[in-house]
């Protein structure tokens, strides 16, 4: 909660005593109005950039993985990275939406929905590269464990098909989660709407009308939905450690690797729901209700995650001196001193160094030093599971198999293809529903609530 | 008003002195019989005293960083709790005097001979492991110190300015508390197995005494609350937080525990699986799965519904459980260092828990004859009473 001088009264979440009917406004103006020049420019160059990945993909498809950089040494490449990096994205809309919601962290309201949209595309955009990266994806299917003729069957001592599960039932309760929290905007929406949008709105609306038992019923699937997505804020990103730490490589095999692993996947997730939004707040006139408090706030939880994982790096790497095993020494100093020093310095600076700037509060409330360090944070975070996975892999223990990974110009545009369905998912959710849950920022605007307060 | 400042009983003292001098009876009992079978026995009541401490002092802290409010009216009690970390300072002689019945790695000739050991010698090393351990528990003290005169100044001139300074304290300290912990961790207990390490370790200990200090935050005020110490506004909704915080810590506390044993599990390399495999033979196993169950499984269960975290009598049941499922949790860590083959129980392990119990009484007694036991002059205070889930 944030305070004011004399800390005895809370300051409001919406600030400015906006009446219901001009949030109403202010958060279907993206919906209800035809879209701007600004959208249509935006647009424009995020599908641009899924074109280009189009291609890139149609290309993989046809000549094969030969086409990406990966090499007999270097296995796993910007596939595997891009997945990592995209299901960390995805991981800030659930911990909003559950364990800060469980919190009763009312802030989480101006940003919960966004947050849960991002998650759904992130992990849409994430699930793509193993799919490719299997080199057969039309034999995806075999990943589901069923009884067949041939009796094929998974291996379930592989944390690769643990994953298959793991981000399956994730997006499974993300988008059951974000659908209930829909429902009530959705029939508000209804309620503004006319012609053809009237209808859709309608059948989406499943039929609220806002009664009384609507709401009892809505509240108590909503805290079922929170309480079951908790465990899996943890699990997703444990389980896509485990494709590392399982192993007996130096480098991947490290036990504090779940815990970090889930720290940096919220630390990403906020970084990019961040940046997204303090664009969003800006062209949209949302800066009274997604307020300079709210970002403050995602800064310190930035700056709190930031620190988790850098303690995680400097315990690696006490560790690997600790341990006395030679090989888990070399790959440390090879990461920091190696022919990828410059990779791992990007991600510590960026993920470690520069977020301390948040313990400033000027900073924290600086909208462009702190864009410019949100940014940072999601090309530190690419470069962490770069890291990651390239320099364990490139020097392994046979010296005369020691080999450079050089990126193709597929992975590149893949890469930049991946960002670019994201965005236009992101544009077109913003055009399509509200993207701040309506109901939810009323109730915690000021006077909204029956009060217990004030009894002497 | 109504929380002002009532003593508590004299039974309290009592009790806590009664404990304190039987347990010590049988402590110098255990070490006149076995030093050191006592030396290990010793280490895990300053470990556990140690998580009651420092958890505490960490507990502080995140409410004033995190803005918490519901928690003020039993920030004192936390506070009275801290206040085993000077005390630390005396409890922690005992270890470095009989630190070359611990450690093995303090034999040169032990190190001599093993390659591995000498590789570790930089860090592994009296000299550096005193100064350590030194500099941690300053560290821990000083901020122990300020942090509470802050709260307690406030108590008489009730002004916002203390609670500014002690959130600025709290934001510092957090990293440092981490950090430390971890050496501490590291240094007294994973080096009691030299050639095992784990990176998680740190973390491992922080999650036990968070559940640790949760659980006698939650013990300690509901006795307060049964014998009307505390304010008549506290209510269901205060210790239901408490009992969610216990039931999420023990969470992570499993969810740490399975991490680790899973990844070395899997991986099966013997530089760390040599230590899961001392405790799955011979009685350990029988501990291992103790652990298992009385740790994370039954409080699991227990604690899982609303109406227990709302009924004081289950609560208060369930904290002393917790506070139980640490010390074993500890001895899980420690003892197989003094035996690999066999979990050792006797009346020798029992006089170190009473003690240990009894210098908390003893110290929380002392501490409330003293101050107040609500923070009465914080600003936070009147919106804490207030909260309601």
């Amino acid at each position: 909660m944030s305070f004011d001088s004399t800390y005895t009264r809370e300051l409001p979440l919406v600030p400015e005593r906006s009446s219901f009917k001009e949030i109403d406004d202010v958060i279907f103006r993206p919906v209800e109005e035809a879209p701007t020049r600004k959208w249509f420019i935006a647009i424009t160059i995020s599908s641009l950039a899924l074109m280009i990945g189009a291609v890139a993909l149609a290309n993989t498809f046809y000549f094969g993985i030969g086409t990406w950089g990966n090499n007999s040494t270097v296995g796993w490449g910007f596939g595997i990275v891009n997945f990592v990096f995209w299901i960390g994205i995805g991981h800030a809309g659930t911990l909003i939406s559950a364990i800060l919601y469980l919190f009763r962290q009312r802030w989480r309201t101006g940003i919960a929905r966004f947050a849960e949209a991002m998650t759904i595309f992130a992990v849409i955009t994430a699930g793509i590269f193993p799919v490719i990266h299997t080199g057969r994806p039309w034999l995806a299917a075999y990943l589901i464990p069923y009884p067949n003729q041939n009796s094929i069957w998974v291996n379930f001592n592989s944390p690769l098909l643990w994953d298959v599960f793991a981000v399956s039932t994730y997006f499974t309760i993300s988008f059951v989660f974000w659908s209930v929290g829909l429902i009530p905007d959705i029939a508000a929406m209804r309620d503004r709407a006319s012609g053809i949008k009237k209808r859709i709105y309608t059948v989406l609306s499943l039929g609220w009308r806002n009664s009384n038992r609507h709401w009892q019923h809505y509240e108590r699937a909503y805290l079922i939905l929170a309480g079951l997505s908790t465990p899996l804020v943890l699990s997703v990103h444990t389980i896509v450690s485990f494709d590392f730490a399982v192993a007996i490589l130096p480098g991947w095999h490290t036990t504090i690797f779940p815990p970090y692993f889930v720290a940096g996947a919220i630390f990403s997730g906020f970084g990019m729901v961040a940046t997204v939004l303090i664009i969003l707040r800006k062209v949209y006139d949302m800066e009274h209700i997604i307020t300079l408090d709210h970002l403050e706030k995602m800064c310190k939880i930035l700056l709190a995650t930031g620190s988790m994982v850098g303690y995680a790096y400097c315990m690696e790497f006490f560790m690997a001196w600790y341990s006395g095993y030679i090989f888990e020494q070399f790959v440390f100093i090879n990461r920091a001193f190696g022919p990828y020093a410059w990779a791992y310095w990007t991600m510590f600076s960026c993920n470690v160094i520069f977020p301390q700037l948040f313990w400033f509060k000027k900073i924290r409330r600086n909208i462009p030093i702190m864009m410019l360090l949100v940014i940072l944070v999601n090309v530190g975070m690419w470069f962490e599971r770069f890291v990651i996975v390239v320099t364990s892999l490139h020097r392994d223990f046979l010296p005369s198999s020691w080999a450079m990974f050089y990126p193709t110009w597929t992975d590149l545009a893949l890469l930049l293809g991946s960002f670019g369905f994201f965005f236009t998912c992101v544009l077109l959710f913003v055009k399509v529903l509200p993207s701040i849950s309506l109901a939810e920022l009323k109730a915690v605007t000021e006077n909204a609530q029956p009060t217990h307060k004030h009894h002497h | 008003m109504e929380f002002h400042n009532k003593a508590l009983p004299g039974k309290v003292s009592r009790i806590g002195f009664g404990l304190l001098i039987t347990g010590l009876i049988l402590m110098v009992a255990a070490f006149a019989l076995d030093y050191r079978r006592a030396m290990f026995d010793y280490l895990t009541m300053f470990m556990w005293l140690l998580s009651l401490g420092l958890g505490s002092l960490g507990l502080i802290a995140l409410e004033y960083i995190s803005g918490a409010t519901w928690s003020t009216p039993f920030r004192r009690v936390s506070e009275f709790l801290a206040s085993l970390l000077p005390v630390m300072f005396l409890l922690v002689i005992p270890v470095v005097v009989g630190m070359k019945e611990l450690f093995v790695w303090t034999d040169p000739q032990v190190v001599k001979s093993d390659a591995v050991l000498q590789g570790k010698e930089p860090y592994l090393n009296t000299t550096f492991f005193i100064a350590r351990a030194a500099i941690c528990l300053l560290i821990w003290v000083v901020f122990y110190f300020f942090l509470v005169r802050n709260s307690q100044k406030q108590d008489s001139e009730s002004i916002p300015q203390y609670t500014k300074s002690n959130i600025r304290l709290s934001a510092i300290f957090t990293p440092i508390f981490m950090v430390t912990l971890t050496i501490i961790a590291i240094d007294f207990m994973m080096s009691l197995f030299p050639h095992w390490y784990s990176t998680i370790y740190g973390v491992y200990y922080f999650s036990g005494t968070l559940v640790a200090a949760y659980s006698a935050l939650t013990l300690i005020s509901v006795l307060l609350k049964e014998g009307n110490y505390l304010s008549s506004r506290i209510n269901n909704d205060h210790f239901y937080s408490m009992g969610m915080l216990m039931f999420a810590f023990n969470i992570f506390w499993a969810y740490i525990a399975f991490s680790q044993l899973l990844l070395q599990w899997y991986a099966d390399i013997p530089e760390e699986t040599f230590w899961y495999i001392i405790i799955w033979e011979h009685s350990w196993k029988v501990v291992s799965i103790a652990l298992f169950l009385v740790h994370f499984a039954i409080p699991f269960l227990v604690l899982m519904p609303r109406s227990v975290k709302t009924n004081l009598k289950k609560l208060k049941f369930m904290a002393i459980w917790m506070l139980v499922a640490h010390y074993l949790d500890l001895y899980w860590l420690i003892m197989p260092a003094y035996d690999h083959h066999s979990a050792v129980f006797g009346w020798q392990e029992i006089g170190f828990p009473l003690f240990a119990v009894g210098v908390v009484v003893v110290i929380f007694k002392m501490k409330a004859r003293k101050t107040n036991i609500i923070p009465v002059g914080d600003p936070k205070l009147e919106s804490g009473f207030n909260f309601h889930l």
